[in-house]
């Protein structure tokens, strides 16, 4: 330019030709910033805005990851798979890439027809982002599907929990919802401990989380399971329920409830008496609760085990008078109140004892809260705060209470584990881990003669029927048969049976509540009192589980006199 | 002197573009390839999960205990009862000492051809 412009010879110059490029020069240097910083502008006016676009990562509410998140895998004591996560494609819509909503449905049907029309009709039509059209399927179908080709149509993996156990230990383990959350049993306590918060951060995922351990042993649990299916069948009960507990570590071995649920179809738990009857059920004991009764006693030391008491006639209370069932009408030692099931007898011992002393004692062993225990479902026990006199004699021999069979089991573990109580659990612990937990509620002395007591009822008592399957495992327990209140009265005919036992008694390990309700007598020769079916359950159950657990059959009666206290030798 | 500085850095430039593409498309690759693993890897591990609940649901006590009862004739195998189990401690204690003076007696009697045996077997009227 300045060169033309020199060429046409200008009339005036003010300026020198120099000065007159330079001016020029700064004049293109400045057009040429502008010109880069409008660029720049440009440039970094679309970063801005690219960063301000918030893409939409979630899945109808919730974040990928918390759909995408599995949970540990859940094994037995034994490393035994009880529940592990499968990979299972879902299919959902993006309904605003869909272009031909009719075409869509109809192709979709012909692999799920079990979708109706109209719905998938409204579900595909619309401008949303992304809608499930059915979760959980198999790669079968998802193969079919893919084929389809229909655009705005995919599959995410989601995680689905299963449990290859099925039914056995539906109640321990409880279930998952269709977001992989639990909602019942031990999958529901895992995730208020701390898997819910891992799966909200995104870390839950893949196979990195480590194993759950619980205590429960699948091999034993199977059998209970079945013995309690059996015991349905076999004396046309309408329920039957057992729990077994280690009683130095409190861990819980087998816990079974039948009618029980299928965990893989969450909706089967919604049936109508399908509850967990071992925490979420109370009951009235029944004579299982005079061997807690007549331990509170010895304890105390307000009864020797060298005792006697008189049995001849009924205990009157006002109107009432209180008798025994099956009567020996004279005067019993405490060995024999214990064997005969005698109830003047319990209450005699509980008067000796005091009743605010006897009520103490229950409070000791916690029988009026619930107990420490790792599953949500779970009733608080009703017992009378303060006892009366007539109060305090129906619940020395367990009527007027209803307490939970894991309180029973719990009570019991700590009868004869030396006497200290420990609280249940589901998951491994080991013998210093719960030395630390224990509180001392009998001394060591009393749980001796609790063990003696236990064994001479299997061996002469009403535990025999169990004695006969189990012999040579030195068990030993209570029956109790408890009358069902039908219209305000105590029926004879509707009972709830329990037989609380432990084995084996010279060196006791585990404590077992097994109970059948409203049973029927198996064959007219039998009865329908609790040996006949939560004793005999138990002695086959004892009898299948004992080698199992390493406790070895010794026919020696060398063992059952060693554990008769001194006294009475 | 500058023109040889000019055509060095232009060379160099190109040489630099070319790379950085070549980087660039490589990395790309790369990136699929990755892509495509971790969807693999993610498939094996569906399939793994299945096979593993597969593995565990064939482990259950559940399921092994209706086999076993099935074939329970066949295999002629039935529960354990208590007086099959035995322990070291039942054993019999073993014979205070061997009787070596009627071994020797026999030892001797049989290098001179005269076998106890044969007066049973005779006796029995076997051969």
């Amino acid at each position: 330019m300045a060169a033309l412009a020199e060429g046409h010879a200008p009339t005036i110059a003010l300026d020198g030709a120099r000065k007159q490029r330079g001016s020029l020069t700064q004049a293109r240097i400045r057009w040429m910033i502008l010109g880069v910083l409008i660029g720049f502008a440009l440039v970094g006016g679309r970063l801005i805005q690219l960063g301000m676009v918030e893409t939409d990562q979630t899945i109808e509410g919730q974040t990928r990851d918390a759909i995408q998140a599995s949970r540990p895998p859940i094994l037995d004591r034994n490393g035994l798979e009880m529940a592990v996560d499968i990979r299972v494609p879902s299919l959902y819509a993006e309904p605003r890439r869909i272009i031909d909503v009719e075409e869509a449905v109809q192709k979709l049907r012909t692999v799920l027809p079990n979708l109706s029309e109209e719905w998938l009709r409204n579900r595909l039509s619309g401008d949303r982002g992304f809608v499930w059209v059915q979760r959980e399927l198999t790669p079968a179908i998802q193969d079919q599907v893919m084929r389809l080709g229909i655009p705005g149509i995919d599959f995410i993996t989601e995680s689905k929990r299963f449990y290859p156990a099925m039914n056995e230990a539906a109640h321990i383990l409880g279930s998952t919802n269709v977001d992989n959350q639990g909602i019942a049993g031990i999958e529901r306590h895992m995730d208020s401990e701390s898997i819910a918060l891992l799966q909200e951060l995104g870390l839950a995922r893949g196979n990195a989380l480590t194993p759950v351990e619980l205590s429960v042993d699948m091999r034993v649990q199977h059998v209970l399971h079945d013995q309690l299916m059996d015991a349905m069948t076999r004396y046309q009960a309408i329920a039957a329920a057992g729990v077994m507990m280690d009683i130095y570590t409190g861990e819980i071995i087998a816990l079974a409830s039948v009618p029980d649920f299928n965990p893989n179809e969450p909706a089967t738990a919604l049936v109508k008496d399908t509850f967990n009857r071992i925490t979420s059920g109370i009951f009235e004991p029944g004579s299982i609760f005079k061997t807690i009764t007549i331990a509170g006693a010895l304890d105390s030391g307000a009864v020797r085990v060298t005792d006697q008491f008189d049995a001849r006639y009924g205990v009157r209370f006002g109107r009432y008078t209180i008798s025994d069932f099956h009567g020996k009408n004279r005067i019993l030692s405490l060995p024999e109140v214990y064997k005969y099931s005698s109830n003047i007898g319990t209450i005699r011992i509980m008067q000796a004892m005091g009743k605010d002393n006897f009520r103490a004692f229950l409070s000791r062993l916690k029988f009026d809260e619930r107990v420490a225990f790792e599953l949500p479902e779970m009733r608080v026990p009703t017992v009378p705060n303060t006892l009366s006199e007539v109060g305090a004699a129906t619940a020395s021999f367990g009527h007027g209470l209803s307490v939970s069979p894991l309180h029973m089991v719990t009570a019991y573990a700590a009868l004869v584990n030396g006497g200290n109580y420990i609280a249940p659990t589901l998951y491994k612990r080991d013998v210093a881990e719960a030395e630390t937990l224990y509180e001392r509620v009998l001394s060591p002395q009393t749980s001796d003669v609790m063990r003696y007591l236990m064994r001479l009822n299997a061996l002469e008592g009403s535990g025999s029927q169990m004695n006969r399957a189990a012999q040579g495992y030195r068990a030993g327990g209570k029956t109790g048969t408890a009358e069902k209140v039908v219209d305000g009265r105590y029926s004879s005919s509707k009972v709830t049976n329990f037989f609380a036992s432990a084995f084996p008694l010279d060196n006791p390990r585990y404590a077992i509540v097994v109970m059948v309700d409203e049973p029927k007598a198996e064959n007219p020769q039998s009865g329908t009192t609790a040996g006949w079916n939560a004793g005999t359950l138990t002695g086959r159950l004892i009898q299948r589980v004992a080698p199992m657990l390493g406790v070895a059959p010794d026919f020696n009666e060398a063992l059952d006199r060693q554990i008769v206290p001194p006294a009475l030798r | 002197m500058i023109r040889s500085i000019n055509i060095f850095l232009i060379i160099l430039s190109i040489v630099m573009l070319a790379s950085v593409y070549a980087l660039k498309f490589s990395i790309e690759g790369t990136a699929a390839e990755r892509t495509a693993l971790t969807a693999r890897i993610a498939e094996q591990e569906g399939q793994l999960s299945l096979l593993k609940a597969d593995w565990a649901v064939l482990n259950q006590p559940g399921h092994i205990d209706p086999i076993v009862r099935r074939h329970e004739a066949e295999l002629e195998i039935a529960q354990v009862k208590q007086e099959q189990f035995g322990s070291f401690a039942g054993l019999p204690m073993r014979p205070a000492k061997p009787d070596s003076a009627a071994m020797n007696a026999l030892f001797e009697a049989i290098a001179q051809g005269i076998d106890p045996i044969d007066a049973i077997l005779e006796l029995e009227g076997i051969e």
